[in-house]
């Protein structure tokens, strides 16, 4: 009877029970871009329905920005994000991916070192190569003693990203550590996802709500500031989040990158080969989208990435979450 | 050979390839859903056409190629078009074109009439009985066309490509404080699609069908020609292109009326007879006194009449004048109802738990505070369309429905709901109005506007659950049938009449409509290759 209740306590779901709705088409850059449904996950699914090769989607897979906006739209509750690493499993290897592959091999087989710290920033490689702005989001996160910053992780994103098998033994090195920190905060998106499933009762934030839970951050934010979500961390953790950014809103009065779903506008497009700068990025399309129609006066960001294509694209100052708080509060 | 998809210019090749075995059988054979039990003995009504025989399609790939226009022939682009929403029709292109520009379409469709290929015309696919899906030929991708080219805040209109899903054209109208005035609430249908179809929302019992707020239209005719039409110019193509179901031409670029967004003060008011939810629902709409109404059963005895206002003006105009002359319950007091109902029913207390959890399930759907702000409902559409989506949606969706006058709309209903509850233990029945324009009597001929309404049109859609349940296609279409039965009994007609359905067209509208209608066809589409079997 009560069959029909039917995302109640449902699992996750694949590809098979892809309905065609298109409200992933909605919030995809990739189709903003493109115009072409076979780029996005309806694309694949129901080409996969109806008699698709499946060395075909190797396009759409590839081309995906893995901003993970879809999954909570879909109304089957598709893991989207999962098949789409799952395909790009599928794919042959290139070269580099099999040299990360060896260097987190020859890295697990290293001994672990022991924390020096209770919490850890793990960051990613646009925040580590501005050490200034880094330096201030450990200062505002509880300080050099209490916090410890490590880039241990840039491999395994990498190699989450690109869909690579991470072995245990590996993943164990990795988390290691991590069980032993009262708070995990993580720079990229897609590592969050993945580190909450491995550690499910560790305390694990995204880098962008930690900085923006911060008074001395929030205190100066104001009412003429487009505040730009980082779109993974934010779809990760959507239901929560969706609630934490409105009451920021309320209380604050910034406009965000949200469209009138709620889903965070990326404000880059990139793929994993522009992001590793195999190709040009084209980021146009996506900052103008976001910018669109916006009465502001400044652009704050969570993710350094998105500042330097907003910068480039907007004359509004455009800063991030770190260097937002007073000095002397840093 | 005819073009291939070329990826390349998208990404370089991060990845090499490798072809790669099916993950999981099973996955395909669980999509199945067409049960065993075909029944026997049941009159079949349906019409779902044979394949298209793939002649000259050679030649009229190569008169595409020597346009530039890309066809895709692969199976993953046809297959992702193999069904529409209503997932009970397949069919496979020979090939797909994404549309690009007027001048493509206008290429695409010459050549389509020369080598007589027929062209299925898809915007958001949102057809339940196969319209939008094509049996052999080509299926033309509308949903590349979608800009929005100008926004008039001053005149409070908007100039769009005809591609575009109703929820792109709100995100960009939003951005400057507007909003379009009634869409399909599920925010996937096609600007296109719609003005060719109807369009009914909350609001249509005030500002009438979507395909009323149509000012003009670019048109691609069936033999090619790039028209613009209105009111004033090329009335005639306008009068058929609108509500005229693909017929007569490609709607490549709209013309709309717009307004300023408001968020909405929203109140439900729940009864235990349809009956009277219905005659509330009328008394409101002809009296002005609400500017968003609409009927949603939970069951036959749990009634949800929606009513809202853009302005608190209205909404106190409503308190003062009319609240009172509505017989439906708040919560509470509906609550009650049902208890004493229970507790006098014991037997029916399995009844009382699906109630229960459909309201624990569906209500905070409505109020998620995200879209709520001091009291006022932000974002209509979406709420409303997301919950359809993840309420109603599924693989497979079988809506029949049926538009009556106003006068004959409680029996519609009754009759309606009387057939749902002989078929599926839990359905839904969506009832709405729709303001009609007397002036655009011309365009309703042959159309969901019944025949004989005068004021209001009424349309109500029946809707079973079918969750994880199995029925056999003819199980369907019996139950569609013997819906659509009653429309043909009242005089009525139907939103979803095409399709497989288009053997009711006769019956409902009679020979003499269809007829002059048929020969209009002929003229403008000589080879009759646009949206072939959708009608005609
Ligand atoms: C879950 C769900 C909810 C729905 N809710 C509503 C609702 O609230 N209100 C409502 O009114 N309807 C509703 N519908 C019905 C649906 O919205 C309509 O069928 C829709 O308006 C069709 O738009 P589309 O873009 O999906 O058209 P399609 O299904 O793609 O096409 C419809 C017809 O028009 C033709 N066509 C498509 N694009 C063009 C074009 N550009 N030029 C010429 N011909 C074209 C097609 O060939 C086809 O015959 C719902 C359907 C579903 C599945
Ligand atoms: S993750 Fe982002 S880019 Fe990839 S399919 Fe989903 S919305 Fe599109
Ligand atoms: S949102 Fe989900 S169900 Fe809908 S088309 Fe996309 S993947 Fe399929």
């Amino acid at each position: 009877m009560l069959g029909f209740f039917k995302n109640a306590f449902s699992p996750r779901r694949d590809h098979a029970d892809c309905s065609g709705c298109s409200l992933c088409l909605l919030v995809c850059p990739v189709w903003r871009q493109s115009r072409d449904i076979s780029l996005t996950p309806q694309g694949h699914f129901k080409a996969m329905q109806h008699g698709l090769s499946t060395a075909d989607p190797a396009a759409s897979v590839e081309n995906c920005t893995l901003c993970m906006a879809c999954e909570p739209v879909c109304p089957e509750n598709i893991d989207i994000t999962g098949t789409i690493l799952e395909l790009r499993r599928q794919l042959s290897a290139p070269l580099w991916l099999r040299e990360l592959q060896t260097r987190i091999a020859e890295r697990a087989a290293k001994p672990v070192a022991s924390p020096t710290a209770s919490s850890i920033l793990l960051t990613d490689q646009a925040l580590l190569a501005h050490p200034d702005t880094l330096a201030r989001a450990v200062r505002l996160l509880g300080g050099e003693g209490a916090i410890s910053t490590s880039g241990d992780c840039f491999d395994i994103s990498l190699a989450l990203e690109a869909g690579a098998t991470i072995s245990e033994q590996h993943r164990e090195r990795f988390l290691t550590p991590l069980r032993q920190m009262k708070k995990i905060i993580v720079a990229d998106g897609l590592l969050l996802r993945y580190l909450k499933q491995w550690l499910p009762y560790a305390s694990i934030i995204g880098l962008g709500e930690a900085l923006s839970g911060h008074a001395g951050v929030r205190r100066n934010l104001c009412a003429t500031d487009l505040y730009v979500i980082e779109p993974r961390a934010y779809h990760s953790d959507y239901q929560r989040l969706v609630k934490y950014y409105d009451r920021l809103r309320v209380t604050h009065g910034c406009a965000f990158n949200l469209d009138l779903q709620r889903i965070a506008i990326p404000a880059t497009a990139r793929n994993l080969s522009q992001r590793l700068g195999l190709t040009m990025p084209n980021d146009e399309g996506q900052t103008r989208w976001v910018l669109h129609g916006r009465s502001i006066n400044r652009i704050v960001v969570e993710n350094l990435e998105e500042r330097a294509a907003l910068e480039k694209a907007s004359s509004f100052p455009v800063v991030h979450l770190a260097d937002l708080a007073d000095v002397h509060e840093v | 050979m005819a073009k291939s998809i070329d990826t390349g210019t998208m990404i370089s090749e991060t990845f090499q390839r490798k072809v790669i075995e099916p993950s999981t059988p099973s996955a395909y054979s669980d999509s199945c859903h067409v049960g065993p039990d075909a029944l026997l003995g049941i009159k079949r009504q349906q019409t779902n056409p044979t394949r298209w025989n793939g002649q000259s399609w050679q030649e009229f790939a190569a008169a595409l190629r020597d346009h530039d226009i890309e066809l895709r022939e692969n199976i993953a682009a046809r297959g992702t078009f193999a069904t529409d929403a209503g997932g009970t029709a397949y069919g496979l292109p020979h090939g797909v074109v994404i549309a690009r520009s007027a001048a493509q379409v206008s290429a695409l469709l010459k050549a389509a009439q020369q080598f007589r290929v027929p062209v299925t015309v898809r915007g958001g696919g949102l057809t339940t009985e196969g319209e939008s899906v094509a049996f052999g030929g080509v299926l033309l991708d509308m949903t590349g066309m979608s800009q929005v080219l100008h926004v008039d805040t001053d005149a409070l209109t908007v100039r769009t490509e005809g591609g575009i899903f109703w929820h792109s054209l709100a995100e960009e109208l939003r951005r400057h404080g507007m909003d379009y005035l009634s869409a399909p609430l599920n925010l996937t249908s096609s600007v296109g699609g719609t003005l060719g179809v109807g369009g009914i929302d909350v609001n249509s019992p005030r500002l009438g069908c979507s395909a009323d707020q149509a000012l003009s239209v670019q048109v691609v005719t069936p033999r090619g020609n790039i028209v613009e039409c209105s009111d004033t110019q090329n009335a005639e193509l306008f009068q058929r292109v609108i509500l005229g179901y693909g017929q007569f031409g490609v709607i490549t670029e709209a013309t709309l009326k717009i307004r300023r967004y408001t968020p909405l003060r929203m109140h439900y008011f729940y009864y235990d007879s349809l009956r009277i939810a219905v005659e509330d629902m009328q008394l409101l709409n002809r009296n002005d006194a609400s500017d968003y109404s609409g009927i949603l059963t939970i069951m036959d005895c749990a009634v949800n009449l929606l009513v809202a206002f853009d302005s608190d003006e209205r909404e106190a105009a409503f308190r003062a004048n009319w609240q009172s002359h509505l017989r439906g319950h708040g919560e509470p007091g509906f609550a009650l109802c049902m208890l004493r109902r229970y507790v006098l029913r014991p037997w029916k207390l399995p009844e009382a738990w699906f109630l229960f959890q459909r309201k624990r399930e569906l209500f905070p759907e409505f109020r998620r505070s995200e879209y709520m702000r001091d009291g006022l409902m932000h974002d209509r559409t979406v709420v409303f369309s997301r919950a359809v989506w993840k309420f109603w949606g599924s693989k497979q969706m079988v809506i029949p429905d049926l538009a009556t006058s106003a006068e004959k709309f409680v029996e519609a209903v009754e009759r309606g709901n009387a057939v749902c509850r002989k078929y599926f233990p839990h359905y839904t029945l969506y009832c709405v109005g729709i303001k009609l324009r007397p002036e655009h009597k011309a365009h309703y001929e042959m159309s969901c506007i019944p025949p004989d309404a005068e004021g209001w049109a009424y349309g109500c859609e029946f809707e079973p659950m079918i969750g994880g349940q199995v029925y056999s296609r003819d199980y369907f279409q019996s139950f569609k049938n013997a819906i659509y039965d009653i429309g043909v009994d009242l005089g009525g007609s139907y939103y979803r009449f095409g399709g497989m359905m288009k053997g009711y067209i006769r019956r409902v509208f009679g020979d003499e409509v269809v007829d002059r209608h048929l020969a209009m066809k002929r003229e403008a589409d000589p080879a009759m290759i646009l949206n072939r079997d959708v009608i005609f």
